[in-house]
């Protein structure tokens, strides 16, 4: 009589387990399922659809006609299609690396002790809260070549004008400096977080074995903002080959296409000259070259997860 | 019941969840109309200068009262966003019923079965009210898809003291002692010799979609860039020729600033506010910010001449799309809209070009800068049928971007003419064919 009560709690005890743990994962999918139908509807649907988009010839009005792989094969053989994604990936190769070694440098400064460093960390953060067209619009008062400011101070001290829209070179630069000024602002957030993460222990053990500034910097610093960098690296690539509104209101992709990236080309395609298909083919294969990217950098990242 | 910490949270939420959703867009915005309803409403869209939807406003007004119980919606929209909005809605299923168009956007619409036949809606004889080239402008396989609300063309405004500065005291006051291009040619070598290295005689405005405008070095030659089928290309041709080397050489002799060509987004009109340049090609809508803003003196006169004068047919036309709910009404809008009264007051208070025929003989007068009317109207007059025509062609937006793409690289590229014709002429081809 003894041993009866004893064993009665206990398949209780399990039935009610199993059903908690399905009960919590059906409160966890209900929590997530708002989220993942906007994910589906704003960017799996237009993924397929501008896939799909991208085997047809069409203006967009009507239903347009099927023609196989003939906008990627004609991309093959495109001049300027090859010309904007050799901008797009030079961009992203010069402003990239700059736009991080100039935020983290910049960060180093600003996370020791330094008069009024609120007010620099503001100021240097506040670029990156205006919009990529606002940006430009400055970037065209200053580079503007016949009443710009830059040129106006060139010439103020004697330096000949630099032709920053009719020198291709130059227009690249352009575009590169602002994109830059805009950027790196962000990129010193983040970086600047890092940093505080970091334990000043090490520093202290470093500085007792001798280590000078240099060395702090590349054996303690660098290595333990991997993750940052990671994080950097990858949104940077991303938001350089998606670059749109800056190359679009300071060059459109001028002088003689100098300064055309996939982005530009491809709006001109669908929205001026009105071939859908041809600019979501260049859409899609800028798509890919990002998630190749992406792949690439998260095999082979041995920093990301080095934390202290 | 005691308010507890739960309740007072979950009350707070729901007030604030109006404004919550409304930061999302969710809010019924109070600039927009009502939704119109029933056929007796007619929804415009179109974008504007302040004096033109002004005259868009009064135009509706008086429509109104002459048509009791017919309403008409009108929404304005920034230029930039025009079109890719009238696009994506036409894709939708939901396009306004009537919009506005410049000539060389209406081919791809009207060419693509977007547009209203009007044929059947206007009275016999409507067509007899405007010039032909206005009326070629908005044809489609011989069928009528709009009407052309006003035009506007280039001429040369110039900067007075810069310009006497060179030497020059005097310009062509009448169409047919316009400069030549000899003449021209000579004058801006004057202009160039005299003013310093920063400052050059000309700009323009070809830049972006104005590269329709190059189209008239072409006309002036008497050439064309699509054959009398208007799908051949015929812009390599002696004219065609004749017509690119004129204008490379304004980037060779430095007549014109190198960020002035086809693909600059400094526009040629800043570049002339801004004194860089002492005159530049511009239209009459230029004139009401000229007037206001310019701090120098400056006057307008005739563009040069070739063979024959020549200008841009620029603008726009009223066009409804082919779902429009009540295309009777539609036509008489259309009807009210460029009737003799109603362009003359739009075009004299926007300081743009009539298409009637009887407006253009007896002239107009604009409100701001009068004398200037007759200057825009003579050029205009110099545009002919088979000019406007041409640019009309439903692979306007192709031949567009295979101009900008080869006038770019002969002007800036170094391209030689014969390769850049070569090139432009199997560029329009594979458009038109397309």
């Amino acid at each position: 009589m003894t041993a009866s009560p004893r064993r009665d709690p206990v398949p209780a005890r399990r039935r009610g387990a199993r059903t908690g743990s399905r009960r919590e994962a059906l409160a966890g999918y209900s929590f997530v399922a708002p989220n993942m139908v906007l994910l589906l509807v704003f960017v799996l649907v237009p993924l397929v659809w501008a896939v799909l988009i991208s085997f047809q010839r069409t203006d967009g009005f009507g239903t347009g006609r099927y023609i196989g792989l003939e906008n990627y094969s004609r991309l093959v053989t495109d001049p300027v299609f090859w010309r904007s994604t050799a901008n797009t990936v030079l961009f992203t190769v010069i402003v990239t690396p700059l736009s991080m070694a100039i935020g983290l440098g910049i960060a180093v400064l600003l996370n020791s002790v330094l008069p009024a460093r609120g007010l620099f960390r503001s100021i240097l953060i506040l670029p990156m809260a205006i919009s990529g067209v606002a940006t430009a619009l400055i970037g065209v008062l200053i580079f503007d070549q016949d009443t710009g400011v830059l040129d106006k101070l060139l010439q103020s001290v004697g330096l000949p004008a630099v032709a920053w829209q009719s020198n291709g070179t130059a227009a690249f630069a352009s575009v590169v400096l602002v994109t830059l000024w805009w950027r790196v602002g962000f990129n010193m957030l983040i970086y600047l977080a890092g940093l505080q993460a970091i334990n000043p222990e090490l520093y202290e053990a470093a500085r007792l074995d001798g280590a000078n500034r240099w060395q702090q910097f590349r054996y303690i610093t660098v290595p333990l903002v991997g993750p940052s960098s990671f994080f950097l690296l990858i949104l940077n690539v991303v938001y350089s080959f998606q670059v749109f509104d800056i190359v679009f209101v300071m060059t459109d992709g001028g002088p003689e296409n100098a300064t055309s990236v996939l982005v530009t080309y491809a709006y001109n395609n669908g929205f001026v000259t009105g071939d859908q298909g041809y600019a979501a083919a260049i859409g899609v294969v800028l798509l890919l070259l990002t998630l190749l990217f992406t792949v690439l950098r998260w095999r082979t990242s041995r920093t990301r997860d080095l934390v202290e | 019941m005691d308010l507890d910490r739960r309740h007072f949270l979950a009350a707070a939420g729901a007030v604030s969840l109006p404004a919550v959703l409304a930061g999302c867009g969710f809010a019924p915005s109070s600039s927009s109309d009502s939704q119109p309803s029933g056929t007796d409403t007619i929804t415009f869209t179109t974008w504007g200068t302040d004096s033109e939807l002004a005259g868009f406003r009064s135009a509706i007004s008086s429509f109104e009262s002459a048509n009791p119980g017919s309403k008409v919606t009108l929404n304005a929209v920034p230029y930039d966003q025009m079109f890719t909005n009238i696009d994506a809605q036409l894709q939708a299923g939901n396009p306004p019923d009537v919009f506005r168009v410049p000539y060389y956007t209406f081919g791809s619409y009207a060419g693509r079965g977007q547009l209203l036949d009007l044929g059947p809606h206007l009275a016999d004889g409507f067509s007899d009210r405007f010039t032909p080239q206005a009326w070629a402008a908005v044809q489609n396989g011989g069928k009528a898809y709009g009407v052309p609300h006003h035009t506007d063309t280039s001429v040369i405004l110039y900067n007075k003291a810069l310009l006497e500065s060179a030497g020059i005291t005097s310009v062509p006051t009448s169409l047919d002692q316009a400069w030549t291009w000899d003449e021209f040619a000579q004058l801006l070598q004057t202009m160039r010799d005299k003013l310093p290295g920063s400052r050059y005689p000309l700009a323009v405005n070809w830049q972006g979609n104005g590269v329709t405008r190059w189209l008239s070095w072409l006309f002036e030659s008497d050439g064309r860039f699509l054959a009398e089928d208007l799908k051949t290309p015929a812009i390599d041709s002696a004219q065609g020729k004749e017509a690119l080397d004129f204008t490379k050489s304004f980037f060779e002799k430095k007549f014109v600033p190198q960020n002035n060509s086809v693909k600059s987004t400094k526009l040629a009109a800043d570049l002339w506010y801004g004194q860089t340049t002492a005159m530049t090609f511009g239209g009459a809508f230029l004139i009401p910010d000229s007037e206001k803003t310019l701090e120098f003196e400056w006057g307008a006169t005739f563009a040069p001449r070739n063979k024959r004068s020549a200008g841009d047919f620029g603008g726009n036309a009223l066009v409804a799309t082919k779902a429009a709910r009540n295309p009777a009404l539609v036509a008489k809008f259309f009807d009210h809209m460029t009737n003799a009264d109603q362009m003359r007051a739009f075009c004299e208070s926007a300081s743009l070009l009539p298409t009637r025929a009887d407006l253009i003989e007896k002239g107009i007068d604009f409100k701001v800068r009068p004398e200037l009317s007759p200057v825009f109207v003579g050029q205009a007059s110099s545009v002919k049928a088979q000019d406007s025509g041409q640019v009309a062609s439903p692979s306007m937006s192709k031949i567009i971007t295979v101009l900008k793409d080869n006038l770019e690289a002969a002007f800036v590229g170094g391209q030689d003419t014969a390769a850049a014709l070569s090139s432009m002429s199997s560029g329009i081809g594979a458009a038109t064919a397309s």
